[in-house]
């Protein structure tokens, strides 16, 4: 540790000494739009090869300080725009360049850029794999207060509740375990014990974008991306000092049914955030305070949450960052597990009347970023990810759990020649969990991983690579496996790409499915644990089509098969157990266990459209998934999946208003686990439709002494439509908020 | 374009069927029919009781019926009451029988064919049960809001069932 801090005082005085030896050059200028000429505010603005940029101000102005001397290759994007790069600008010591940009609008997507499918920047139509994004202005603009609810209108994408389904991949498993991967800023950000993705950690007003890679994603990132991989990335901070606010009401609507109307007050859901982020010189700072309050339209099902981000960055050299981050979260939550029955669905069942769920969750990281030379870029990065929960009931605490993961990688892209790039990386992982339920084990994995993309000419890209992971729990065998991926791009006209891939995946299972154990559960059933469970496995196929059918319509088509071995279940069987160490016989009685049961094949299709007119006034988004979900080894659909899912929205921007209206569809789920409503038992556990929802929003920009402020009017589930995304749980009924946001 | 905004209105608006509805209010239970062997009814002064018993408990410790019946929360059921009786001399008797949502392992008639309450005094006479023989009784499943319909089960007071104390 502290050779570590040596190491980094040392890079920081090394670099001090030599930016203020070097004397360097300024880029100013102005982004427009090519078309209108009016100013793009949000441009990014950067020089290729170095961490210098900034983004275009609401005049489309930019400015960039301590450009070294030399040729420079500047790259502008913005979302709905033609990228621009401007090759081999030339910088002399002390002088002043201006530039000024002129960006031809596209349709939204084909340009974006994305760093997931292959850990380093692409452009969407280099990708042989299907990725979806979710912009901070999309979350913003959905009132989004913790990032899952951001992912209901992603394509392909459904939620049972709080757990992500890509493409069917992942069915339901309540709280253990989740077959996709989520990633903070390209680092695992599942928790060590229960191996679950905690939405509500992620600080949602400070995520720059979402992206979404779909189908197996192991031979980059290792155990649980067997359905896919959601990677958060986190804003940078701003050059200019920001104050900025947002605070949101809701109010819960009546149920349609007076039965459902259990509390005669109000129900309100509220809460703010301020941020403050400053750059003096090469140092950037931005800390972030967040409160929520949900009354919640059901009994038990309020909480509290209190939140903390910081980041601190430090810009070594015009080739070299550091950066920290500090997140911290408090939650006290009404413990609803399933509704009592269908007739008083917003009251839990009799058990769960007094539950209550603390949580503390923290994660602290570290990352420095260099480029080494125009062809080389290497990252460090670690991470710290600590997880508490208790749940009580009557003020009595049942249940506890500490897990504590540590994570560290490193990474090298290397750009061999402009058609040949190389990315290889290192990563580990230590984590400890001490818990009443799973006891205490430490676990471990090592990994490394390797990438080729080569550019054959004539719109052919081939990608190839491979990782190989180790890792042991506790006193188990160490399993070591290897996972290769291959895909490849062709673009026969500007306008076409066709893509295929296959990846392979896999997961390791959760301290908890290996190790829960309990005499009684909520059901009265006892829990038994099952060290011989092996890791799940997928392999994915998919070839895809994307292409611009006009100047204001976009396709992009897919067809994709995931077979699955190993699945693990938790499954009720019966079985002999002691009632007490010296119990010899035994008693027969069922139990939950934990066990590799399911042979499973998923396959179907997925279209999109993006249609712009009316002159940009107004797009639609359009996406349908088709799935066939087949448990092979049953011979019958496989459980919690549904067969289709449609999501339609329009958003109409007219000078300083925008109004969206949004529909989901998600067809009934055809089979669910009749045991678990048996035996919980949840009654009418079995009753479901399907999901029709209705979203609209308006939000209006305006200015109070030129400070940009915006005004937010959302409505979630505007016709009242009632439905469980999770088994006897009715999900919220028509909401309305307010919101206000800011920057100072 | 403008078919595509309006075909997305359309869907949405088929939306508006509300969801899930509320189920009925339905007391749980099970019901049938109680057919008696013709010829076999015994004389009335060996009819002290006679009732449709649902028991929670099987094989039942006969120390444990009384307190099955009088203690709270009930494991054993009576119908109509413990104050009133089936009807006699019935060739077949239609009923409704509320009880909790719970797994019914032992359902039947008993009869009290003495005056005393000794558990000697009671012999089960029909039990709803396999066709085997001897037959097995069988498990009756209630569920919340659930009523089960079609048990139905004979009884021959000359042939009883197995008895189960």
């Amino acid at each position: 540790m502290r050779r570590l801090i040596l190491y980094i005082v040392l890079i920081l005085s090394i670099s001090c000494v030599s930016t203020a030896q070097e004397k360097t050059g300024t880029l100013v200028g102005r982004v427009v739009d090519a078309n209108s000429g009016e100013p793009l505010s949000g441009a990014n603005v950067f020089i290729r090869g170095t961490f210098l940029g900034t983004a275009s101000d609401v005049n489309g102005d930019f400015r960039i300080r301590r450009i070294p001397p030399g040729a420079h290759t500047i790259v502008v994007s913005i979302v709905g725009y033609q990228r621009q790069l401007i090759d081999r600008v030339q910088f002399q010591a002390g002088e002043e360049r201006t530039l000024n940009v002129q960006l031809k609008p596209i349709i939204i997507q084909t340009e974006q850029v994305v760093i997931t499918a292959s850990r380093r920047e692409q452009s969407m139509e280099e990708i042989p794999v299907s990725v979806s994004t979710v912009s901070a202005e999309m979350i913003a603009d959905r009132n989004i207060v913790t990032l899952d609810d951001a992912l209901r209108y992603v394509p392909g994408v459904n939620m049972l509740q709080d757990q992500i389904n890509i493409r069917g991949s992942t069915g339901y498993s309540r709280g253990v375990g989740s077959r996709v991967l989520l990633l903070l800023d390209g680092m695992p950000f599942i928790t060590g014990d229960t191996g679950e993705i905690n939405w509500e950690t992620i600080p949602t007003y400070q995520v720059e974008r979402v992206e979404i890679v779909k189908g197996a994603g192991s031979a980059l990132y290792g155990s649980s991306a067997l359905g896919g991989v959601v990677n958060v990335i986190t804003k940078d901070i701003d050059e200019s000092p920001r104050l900025q606010f947002r605070a949101y009401s809701g109010l819960y609507d009546k149920p349609r049914y007076s039965e459902w109307d259990w509390s005669s007050k109000r129900r309100f859901n509220s809460g703010g955030i301020v941020t403050y982020s400053d750059k003096v010189g090469s140092f950037g700072y931005l800390l972030s305070a967040s409160r929520s309050v949900d009354d919640s339209y059901r009994e038990n099902d309020a909480y509290h949450r209190w939140s903390l981000f910081s980041k601190v960055k430090y810009d070594l050299s015009t080739f070299s960052s550091l950066s920290l981050t500090a997140n911290y979260l408090a939650r006290t939550h009404g413990n609803f597990f399933w509704w009592k029955n269908l007739r008083e669905a917003t009251r839990p069942a009799t058990l769960q009347v007094n539950g209550k769920v603390r949580v503390k969750r923290g994660n602290l990281g570290f990352a420095y970023k260099e480029f080494l030379s125009d062809q080389f870029f290497f990252t460090i990065k670690a991470m710290y990810f600590g997880n508490f929960w208790q749940d009580d009931s009557a003020g009595q605490i049942n249940n506890t759990s500490t897990s504590h993961l540590f994570s560290l990688e490193t990474q090298g892209t290397y750009e061999i020649s402009t058609s040949n790039i190389l990315t290889l990386g290192l990563a580990g992982h230590y984590d400890q969990v001490e818990a009443n339920l799973f006891g205490t084990h430490p676990g471990f994995g090592v990994a490394a991983y390797i990438q080729n993309e080569l550019a054959l000419g004539a719109g052919t890209k081939l990608t190839g690579g491979i990782r190989f992971d180790a890792q042991r729990v506790s006193a188990l065998s160490l399993v070591a496996q290897l996972h290769p991926k291959i895909g490849m791009v062709y673009a026969p006209d500007q306008r076409t790409t066709l893509r295929a891939s296959l990846g392979t995946g896999y997961r390791y299972p959760s301290i908890a499915e290996l190790f829960i154990s309990s005499p009684i559960n909520i059901s009265d059933i006892a829990i038994l644990p099952n060290p011989d469970l092996q890791v799940e496995k997928s392999l994915t196929y998919e070839i895809g089509l994307s292409r611009i059918l006009s100047d204001h319509l976009h396709l992009d088509a897919a067809l994709f098969k995931n077979d699955f071995r190993n699945l693990i279940e938790a499954g009720v069987k019966i079985k002999n157990v002691k009632r007490a160490p010296n119990d010899l016989q035994g008693v027969d009685r069922a139990v939950i266990q934990f066990d590799n049961v399911t042979k499973a094949r998923i396959q179907g299709g997925e279209v999109g459209l993006k249609i712009q007119w009316l002159e940009r006034l107004l797009s639609t988004d359009l996406s349908y998934t088709y799935i066939w979900p087949w448990d092979v080894a049953e011979s019958r659909v496989l459980n919690f999946r549904p067969r289709h899912i449609f999501y339609g929205s329009t958003l109409l921007t007219w000078e300083r208003l925008r109004a969206a209206f949004d529909f989901r569809y998600v067809s009934r789920i055809e089979r669910i686990d009749e045991n678990l409503v048996r035996l919980a038992p949840i009654i009418h556990g079995d009753q479901r439709v399907e999901i029709k929802v209705v979203d609209v929003r308006a939000s209006y920009d305006f200015a109070v002494l030129e400070a940009p402020f915006r005004f937010g009017l959302n409505v979630n589930n505007a016709l009242n439509y009632h439905y469980v995304e999770l088994i006897g749980n009715l999900a919220p009924v028509r909401t309305f908020f307010l919101s206000i946001s800011g920057i100072l | 374009m403008r078919n595509t905004l309006f075909s997305l209105l359309a869907i949405a608006l088929l939306a508006c069927d509300g969801g899930l509805a509320l189920p009925p209010d339905v007391e749980p239970g099970f019901g049938g029919i109680i057919r008696f062997a013709p010829g076999t009814w015994p004389p009335r002064d060996s009819l002290n009781n006679l009732w449709l018993f649902a028991s929670q408990i099987y094989p039942i410790d006969s120390n444990k019926v009384f307190a099955g019946i009088l203690g709270s929360p009930p494991t054993i059921f009576l119908y109509p009451s413990i104050e009133q009786n089936l009807p006699y001399y019935e060739d077949s008797i239609a009923y409704s029988f509320n009880v909790p949502p719970s797994t019914y392992p032992y359902v039947g008639v008993i009869q009290r064919f003495a005056d005393d309450l000794n558990i000697r005094s009671f012999r089960v006479v029909g039990v709803y049960a396999t066709s085997a023989n001897p037959p097995a009784p069988i498990s009756i499943v209630v569920r919340d809001f659930q009523f089960v319909t079609d048990i139905s089960f004979t009884v021959n007071f000359h042939n009883p069932p197995p008895q189960p104390f």
